[in-house]
């Protein structure tokens, strides 16, 4: 009968286009929605607008200017893309980081996840469709730290506060007291989340059973960060390959068995948790001490010799593929982007559900358009 | 007494009338606007608008003067007659509904027997307009708005009248004016808490205010019907919006809160009848932006079935039980223990939608892996 | 072979005693693959004509199980070709991998790994538009980052300029030879 009748009355099914302006494409993406009445048959993503050449610029630029592109590559977690560049250097170069440096920026790296995580939070309630209201108390709680960020580094930002080697100078003496403030009031930005969107039910209603992907999927498409540990694959590279000092706190890799966009959404709150325990850890390591190697060359050269970093960035895992051929600059620069990688299996997600969930799907794997595109 | 209202010739009373309606909706949509502005402020820890004049009380002006200067654009390949009345057809039931709430005893712009009826009818003109809006901007978004907002107008268009039913039941009239005088002992959400409750679900759906503004979801289809429109048009859907707030405010109250009766007096001034009507309309409205400000959006198809499977079957439940006791001359606390059952049937079943999607992963799946390429 | 020619010969075969190189090589049985010791990870060398099937027995092997494809990018080595690396992951071993095929630079044709891993489809396309590696058998060969008619242009070559660009923008930021050591 059904099939008789399509054959009778051709329907077309609309091309909706969403992006490059939209206010929730989280940035420039762009994709093409074949909608069936609210349902999408197939997406049809575009990439590039942001699109700015970092890698190639990188490879002009001595290794101390790299560090400023790779705050622009991932402007949401600059001291977690810093990380991965000076680490990739510091291994070209054989630099031995000390332990002060590294106690700090492990603070600075999971301050800055709860920071994109709260930023997730805000624009995913807005994805959602409450008006405002968590991305405003998500904006409140990331002002703290992007303001302790400011006191340390001088720029909101683009910090540009790890250096190869150590870190640009030392952090201000009120340090660790600023830090527990932040954490204090993180902890009631966690809580009032918790309370306000995790047993909403029309939250719970809207998110539960939207945008599956099973766990061989999410790593046949190379998923990282929280979108594939939703999915019950514990891979974090702070357990798989410790780097600075995760193999010397007490944490835990949040996982997630239902895959969906709640579990996502729980992956991240629980991990905001985790952050904010490894960073009271750190605080209680923290010893004074150098935050430079004795001898630092005044020009950085490396050796030749290729190496990937790659260390969990907010959104996954963020890879720096350096090639050195000798000299003081990078001979190539790879950027693996874990937005790239997750942005593939949109299609995947949300193909065969409807218009509204395709964008809540969208905001659920936390994409950075300037990570994407680079 | 309401032809007697200015004892002038009919048409300049009309006239009169008129103008005070238009007046009067815009002053007090302007005043909604900032007060929703800074009531939400609140909601988000921050403070609304406040540079312009006294605590930001002429922000709304400013708005205003803002739009009116704007270019009114009209898109090339939109269709001028729908694209253009548009606006004016969402605007002008909206207004027109105005004339039959009551705001003191015996002193409305019309009073009219059939009340609610009328109040119904011209309401659900407006939807007319949204798609005519949707259609005529020749645009995907606005279409796919207009068609969410027909369907969703007609889904709750449903539980609505039977709610408003069940009332005019109990007091045994139409006459809105009637209704609230009946309440002079008890306001009916006393004897209808299920009908009062299904009332304000299927109100925010017919304002189409979170959880149910779907059809001008900002992050899906970007304001829908108005994303075509600029500069004094939008601000006539703008007006409609928040008039119609209003309006609907002042009917729950009257309806349900008792309007201007209350239970310790029946003789108060046209003052206090006022200041009774407008406190129980502020406190609705009150909540209807605190609603705004704490929950997510709904999506179509949970939207539609919880019209059409819940509210639907629980509203007619209701008219029955009011029949039933009306009928049989039982007390009636029968109605208020009934009201306060069903919801408790209505959580229940809500709580029970929910829990379905997770139980429903297995079809998505499926989906995906059929449309999978 | 070419590859063993370009790269540095720091690391001989002995050195890599303690690596999963040993499994790699059983896995790779058939396939002429040479093996050298990176900063981090092993690196081995496969022709480009039987690069989807070394990634394939990578992948299939029970004990490697490489089922994760973490990077998949080019290094421009000027007249020495073109390098196309991938980085493998397993997430049930937890090692790593790199694997590398030089592409003589008057051929750079290589067969897709998407038949592989689903991941490879855009970090493919990214890489072909970037390099002009061509992946026959591509399922999707349009350009990712680029704009579309941008397909003659390589713009993360070496012989691709990037002051020029500038020029060209009007904003000469004139870097002369001598900077630019």
């Amino acid at each position: 009968m059904v099939t008789e009748s399509a054959h009778e009355f051709e329907t077309q099914d609309l091309l909706l286009n969403v992006g490059p302006q939209h206010p929730s494409t989280h940035g420039v993406f762009r994709m093409v929605m074949q909608v069936d009445g609210e349902v999408v048959r197939d997406i049809i993503p575009y990439i590039g607008y942001l699109h700015r050449g970092a890698e190639k610029l990188c490879e002009t630029m001595d290794y101390r200017q790299g560090i400023g592109f790779m705050d622009r590559t991932e402007y949401l977690a600059a001291m977690n893309a810093e990380l991965s560049y000076v680490m990739a250097v510091e291994k070209l170069a054989e630099l031995e980081v000390p332990d002060r440096a590294q106690w700090i920026r492990m603070i600075l790296v999971e301050l800055n996840r709860l920071a994109s995580h709260l930023m997730f939070m805000g624009a995913f309630g807005i994805d959602v469709g409450v008006f405002g209201t968590p991305f405003i108390y998500a904006w409140r709680e990331r002002e703290a730290i992007i303001d302790l960020f400011e006191e340390i580094s001088g720029d909101r930002m683009m910090y540009a506060y790890l250096r190869p080697g150590g870190l640009a100078w030392d952090v201000p003496t009120n340090f660790v007291a600023r830090c527990r403030e932040v954490l204090t009031a993180v902890n009631q930005g966690i809580a009032d989340f918790d309370g306000l969107l995790t047993k909403n039910e029309i939250f719970v209603a809207r998110t539960q059973g939207i945008g599956y992907i099973s766990a061989a999927d999410a790593i046949d498409f190379g998923m990282s960060g929280p979108s594939i540990r939703a999915s019950g694959v514990p891979l974090d590279v702070r357990r798989e390959e410790p780097y600075l000092k995760y193999n010397e706190i007490k944490w835990d890799v949040i996982t997630e068995t239902d895959g969906d966009v709640y579990a996502r959404y729980l992956c991240r709150l629980g991990e905001m948790r985790e952050s904010v325990k490894i960073v009271e850890q750190c605080l209680e390591q923290l010893q004074p001490g150098a935050i430079m190697p004795e001898k630092m060359p005044r020009m950085l050269r490396t050796p030749p010799g290729e190496v990937y970093i790659r260390t969990e960035a907010p959104r996954g895992e963020f890879g720096v593929y350096m090639v050195s051929k000798g000299g003081n600059r990078p001979y190539r620069l790879k950027v693996r982007s874990a937005c790239l990688s997750n942005l593939q299996a949109l299609k995947h997600m949300s193909v065969g559900q409807y218009v509204a969930d395709a964008i809540i799907v969208l905001g659920s794997i936390d994409i950075v358009l300037s990570e994407v595109d680079r | 007494m309401p032809e007697g209202l200015f004892g002038l010739n009919p048409w300049l009373d009309g006239l009169i009338r008129l103008l005070l309606i238009v007046g009067l909706m815009t002053v007090v949509a302007m005043g909604l606007i900032y007060i929703e502005r800074k009531v939400l402020g609140r909601f988000h820890a921050r403070v609304g608008p406040q540079r312009t004049g006294p605590f930001g009380l002429l922000q709304s002006v400013a708005d205003a003067l803002k739009l009116i200067g704007k270019e009114d654009l009209r898109p090339r390949n939109a269709d001028p007659w729908t694209f253009e009345f548009g606006p004016y057809m969402v605007f002008i039931p909206i207004f027109m509904g105005f004339v039959v709430q009551p705001f003191m005893a015996g002193f409305g712009v019309r009073v009219l027997d059939l009340g609610i009826l009328y109040f119904v009818a011209v309401s659900s003109v407006s939807i007319v307009g949204w798609v005519m809006a949707g259609w005529g901007s020749d645009n995907r978004y606005a279409m796919i708005g207009g068609m969410r907002a027909a369907a969703q107008a007609i889904s709750y268009e449903l539980p609505f009248v039977l709610s408003l039913l069940s009332v005019s039941m109990l007091a045994g009239t139409l006459n809105i004016n009637e209704i609230v005088l009946a309440q002079w002992q008890v306001p009916n959400i006393v004897w209808q808490p299920l009908a009062f409750v299904i009332f304000f679900i299927a109100a925010l759906a017919e304002l189409n205010r979170p959880p149910f503004d779907i059809p001008v979801g900002e992050s899906e289809v970007v304001g829908g019907p108005f994303v075509e429109y600029s500069g004094i048009r939008w601000s006539m859907f703008f007006l409609g919006e928040y008039a119609s707030l209003f309006i609907m405010s002042v009917l729950i109250s009257a309806l349900f809160l008792g309007g201007y009766e209350w239970p310790f007096g029946t003789q108060l001034g046209i003052g206090f009848q006022l200041l009774l009507t407008v406190v129980k309309a502020a406190i609705l409205i009150f909540l209807i932006i605190w609603v705004r400000a704490s929950v997510p959006r709904l999506r179509i198809d949970q939207l539609m079935g919880y019209a059409w499977k819940i509210l639907l079957p629980l509203s007619l439940v209701q008219v029955l039980v009011n029949g039933f006791v009306l009928v049989y001359h039982l007390p009636l606390p029968v109605l208020t223990v009934a009201g306060v059952g069903g919801i408790v049937l209505l959580s229940w079943l809500t709580e029970r939608a929910i829990r379905k999607p997770r139980a429903a992963r297995a079809s998505a799946i499926a989906l995906q892996s059929e449309a999978a390429s | 072979m070419t590859s063993e020619e370009s790269t540095e010969a720091t690391a001989p075969t002995a050195t890599l005693d303690g690596t999963i190189w040993a499994e790699v090589d059983r896995a790779l049985s058939g396939i002429t693959a040479t093996a050298e010791r990176g900063v981090l990870d092993v690196i081995v060398h496969v022709p480009p004509a039987e690069i989807v099937r070394a990634l394939k027995a990578l992948k299939a092997d029970a004990t490697l199980n490489f089922d994760y494809l973490r990077s998949l990018t080019a290094v421009d080595n000027e007249d020495e070709g073109i390098d196309v690396v991938y980085h493998l992951y397993s997430t049930t071993a937890k090692h790593n991998l790199t694997v590398k095929a030089t592409l003589p630079t008057d051929n750079l044709h290589i067969d897709t790994a998407t038949t592989v891993w689903r991941a490879a489809n855009w970090l493919e396309r990214e890489t072909a538009e970037m390099f002009g590696v061509r992946f026959t058998g591509h399922p999707d060969p349009r350009t990712l980052l680029m704009p579309e008619d941008m397909d003659d242009t390589f713009p993360l070559r070496k012989d691709h300029p990037l002051a020029e660009i500038e020029i060209l923008q009007g904003e000469g930021m004139g870097y002369s030879d001598e900077e630019d050591q």
